[in-house]
C-alpha cells in the first residue's frame, strides 16, 4: 500500500518538475511557432497576475478576508523596485525585490492595522477605499512616482552578473519567481499557520477561544499577502521597464479578485488558472471582439451565481465523483 | 486664503456634499434593507450622467433628463434584484461580488456606447448664469445642487417617517425576516428598495453632469466617495448619509485648495480616524469595525 502511494507521489513530483521545466523554457521550445514572442509576453503577464492572485487567495480563500484592494501592495512593490533602482543607481535585482517586499509589507501593515478590525463586506469596503488612497498618493506624488505620466526608465534587473533584461531572460526570471511563490504558498497552506488561517475563515470565535490572537493572525496574513503581491509588482515593473498608476488601480485589484474566484478560491492552482482565463479574456479576446470587458463581467457573474467553487473546485468535484 | 475664496470654497464644498448625499442615500438605503453594499452604485451614477449627455445632445432639455434617467435606472435595478441578487439571498458577500460583475459590464457598455473621452453638458437653461457673491461670480447651478440636496433630504426624511413605504423600510431595516413573517411581500420590498437606491444613484448622475464631469472612471471615483461617506456617517441610516456627506464634501474641497499635494488622500485619513474613534461611523447603528 505504502509503495503504491509513494509511487503515485513520485509520479506527481516528476510530473510537476517536468511541467515546471517546460514552463521556464517556454520561449526556447516555442521559438519555431511564429506567435512565440507574443505568447511569451502574454504568458509572462499571466504569471505575474497569478502571483498577485496567489497572494490574494491567502486572504480571500484561506482566511476568508475578501480584500478588494490588493493592487495597492502590487503597485507599491512596482514603484519601490523602480524607485530604489533609480535612487541607488543600482541594477541589482535583490535590491529591487528587497525594496518591493519592504515597502509593500509596511504598507500592508499600516492599512491592515485598520482594515482587519472589520470583517466580511466591511473589510472589502475598507480595503477598496484604502487602496484608492494609495492610488491617489501615487497619482499626486508626481515628483517621486511620475504621477499620471508613469515612472519610466526602470533599470534592468541583474543578478550575480546575469542580465535578465531580454524578453526571454525576463520570462525565465518571472517563471522561476512564480514557481517559488507557488511553492511558498503551497507550503504555507499545508503548514499549521495555513490551517490556522482556515480556522479564521471557518469560525473566528472558536479560534479565539482556542487562544489564538485572531487580530494578529489576520494582520500577519495581510502583511504576508502584501509582501508577495509586492514581489509580483516588482516583476511587473521589470517586465515593461515602466510603472503606471494602473498598477495600483482598482481595475488591477478587481482582476486579481476575479482570477481567484473564477479559478477557485482556497485551491492552490485556482488563482493560477483564473489569472490565465482573465488575461485571455482581457488581452487575447479584444483582437476579435470589442466588448471583452463585458464578457469578463458576465463570466464573473455566472461563476458567482452558479459555480462559486471556481474551475479548479469544479474539476475536483468531478474527479471525486468519477472515482466514487 | 482670502475671505472671498473661503466663502466660494465653502459653497463648492457644500454643493459637493449635497451631491454626495444624493449618491450615498441610495447606497445606504440598499445596505440598510438588504445588507448588500451595491458596488455597481458608481456604475448607476455613471449611467445617469451619460443618459443626461444624450438627452441634452438630442433635445437640449436637461430637465427631461432629470425626469427620464432616474426611472430608467430604477427600472434597471428593479430587473437586477430578482434576476441576480435574489438568487443568492442570505449570502451577502456573494451578492456584493455580483454587483462587481454588474459594474464591470455597465462601465464597459457605457464606454462602447458613448466612447472613452471626457464629455461635458452645459448648465441647464435658467441656471446657466452666475450671481455675484462678495464681488466674485458664482455659478447659480451649484446653488441649485445645494437646494436640490437639501429638499431631497427633507423629502426622504418625510417619506421615511410619515408614509407607509417609509414604515415598511424602517421595519425591513430593523428585521426583514420578521417583516416577511408578518405577511409583507419581502421580495417585492427588496426589489423596490434596490430600484429606489439605483434611481437615487442615477439622479445623482444627472445632477452631477453639468458640474462634476462626465468621464470614464467616474464610476469608480464616485463609488469610492459614496463608500467613504457612508462609512464616516454610519451605514444604513439617512442621518448617517447626511452627516457623512456634510463632512466629506467640504473636507475634500478644502483639502484640494489647502493641501493640493495630498488632497486625494485626506478623506481616507478622515475615514480611518472616524473608524478608530467610532467604529459605527458618526451616526450609524452597525459596527463596521471592532
Amino acid at each position: 500500500m505504502t509503495s503504491v502511494l509513494s509511487r503515485a507521489r513520485t509520479l506527481q513530483l516528476v510530473g510537476a518538475l517536468i511541467a515546471a521545466a517546460l514552463l521556464v523554457t517556454f520561449p526556447i521550445w516555442s521559438t519555431p511557432w511564429e506567435g512565440s514572442r507574443y505568447a511569451t509576453s502574454i504568458l509572462r503577464d499571466m504569471l505575474i497576475l497569478a502571483i498577485l492572485a496567489l497572494s490574494l487567495d491567502l486572504l480571500v480563500g484561506s482566511a476568508g478576508m475578501p480584500s478588494l484592494g490588493h493592487a495597492a501592495y502590487f503597485g507599491a512593490g512596482a514603484y519601490a523596485a523602480a524607485i530604489a533602482g533609480q535612487r541607488f543607481g543600482s541594477d541589482d535585482l535583490l535590491l529591487g525585490l528587497g525594496a518591493a517586499i519592504l515597502v509593500s509589507s509596511l504598507l500592508a501593515l499600516a492599512i491592515g492595522a485598520v482594515a482587519v478590525r472589520a470583517a466580511g463586506i466591511f473589510f472589502l469596503m475598507l480595503t477598496l477605499a484604502f487602496a484608492q488612497m494609495v492610488f491617489a498618493v501615487a497619482f499626486q506624488a508626481a515628483d517621486i512616482t511620475g504621477g499620471s505620466n508613469g515612472f519610466s526608465g526602470v533599470r534592468r534587473p541583474m543578478l550575480f552578473g546575469l542580465d535578465f533584461n531580454g524578453p526571454d531572460a525576463l520570462f525565465h526570471l518571472v517563471a522561476v519567481v512564480f514557481l517559488l511563490v507557488l511553492l511558498l504558498v503551497w507550503r504555507i497552506r499545508s503548514s499549521t499557520y495555513g490551517r490556522a488561517l482556515v480556522g479564521l475563515r471557518e469560525n473566528e470565535r472558536r479560534m479565539r477561544a482556542l487562544g489564538y490572537d485572531t487580530t494578529r493572525l489576520k494582520l500577519s496574513a495581510f502583511v504576508l499577502a502584501g509582501a508577495i503581491a509586492g514581489v509580483g509588482g516588482a516583476l511587473q515593473a521589470y517586465s515593461i521597464r515602466f510603472v503606471s498608476t494602473n498598477d495600483v488601480g482598482v481595475a488591477r485589484s478587481v482582476e486579481a479578485f476575479v482570477s481567484v474566484l473564477i479559478g477557485g478560491a482556497s485551491t492552490l492552482l485556482g488563482p493560477v488558472v483564473g489569472a490565465i482565463v482573465v488575461l485571455f479574456i482581457e488581452r487575447v479576446m479584444p483582437s476579435y471582439i470589442a466588448f471583452a470587458e463585458t464578457v469578463l463581467g458576465l463570466v464573473f457573474i455566472i461563476f458567482v451565481l452558479a459555480a462559486r467553487q471556481g474551475i479548479v473546485g469544479m474539476v475536483r468535484v468531478a474527479y471525486a465523483r468519477a472515482r466514487a | 486664503m482670502t475671505p472671498e475664496t473661503a466663502v466660494v470654497q465653502a459653497l463648492n464644498g457644500i454643493s459637493f456634499g449635497a451631491l454626495l448625499f444624493i449618491l450615498a442615500a441610495g447606497l445606504s438605503l440598499i445596505f440598510g434593507m438588504m445588507d448588500v453594499v451595491n458596488l455597481a452604485h458608481g456604475a448607476f451614477y455613471m449611467l445617469g450622467a451619460y443618459i443626461t449627455l444624450t438627452v441634452v445632445q438630442r433635445t437640449g432639455q436637461f430637465w427631461l433628463a432629470l425626469l427620464l434617467a432616474p426611472p430608467l435606472i430604477g427600472a434597471l435595478g428593479l430587473v437586477m434584484e430578482p434576476l441576480l441578487l435574489r438568487r443568492l439571498r442570505g449570502r451577502h458577500l456573494d451578492q456584493v461580488l455580483l454587483t462587481i460583475g454588474v459594474s464591470l459590464v455597465i462601465a464597459d457598455l457605457v464606454g462602447l456606447t458613448w466612447g472613452r473621452e471626457i464629455r461635458s453638458v452645459p448648465f441647464p437653461a435658467g441656471l446657466d448664469h452666475a450671481i455675484s457673491i462678495l464681488g466674485g461670480d458664482y455659478p447659480v447651478y451649484r446653488l441649485f445642487v445645494i437646494a436640490f440636496g437639501v429638499v431631497l433630504a427633507v423629502i426622504l426624511a418625510i417619506v421615511h417617517r410619515r408614509t407607509r413605504v417609509g414604515a415598511l423600510i424602517r421595519a425591513g431595516v430593523q428585521d426583514a425576516p420578521m417583516l416577511a413573517a408578518l405577511g409583507v411581500d419581502i421580495d417585492r420590498l427588496f426589489a423596490v428598495t434596490f430600484a429606489i437606491g439605483a434611481a437615487l444613484a442615477g439622479l445623482a448622475g444627472v445632477i452631477a453632469a453639468p458640474v462634476f464631469g462626465i468621464y470614464p472612471g467616474m464610476d469608480v471615483d464616485y463609488l469610492i466617495y459614496s463608500l467613504v461617506v457612508v462609512v464616516v456617517g454610519g451605514l444604513g441610516t439617512l442621518s448617517g448619509a447626511v452627516a457623512g456627506s456634510a463632512l466629506i464634501g467640504p473636507i475634500d474641497t478644502f483639502g484640494k485648495v489647502l493641501f493640493p499635494q495630498f488632497a486625494l488622500a485626506l478623506i481616507f485619513a478622515v475615514m480611518a480616524l472616524v473608524l478608530l474613534l467610532r467604529p459605527t461611523g458618526l451616526l450609524g447603528r452597525i459596527r463596521i469595525a471592532r
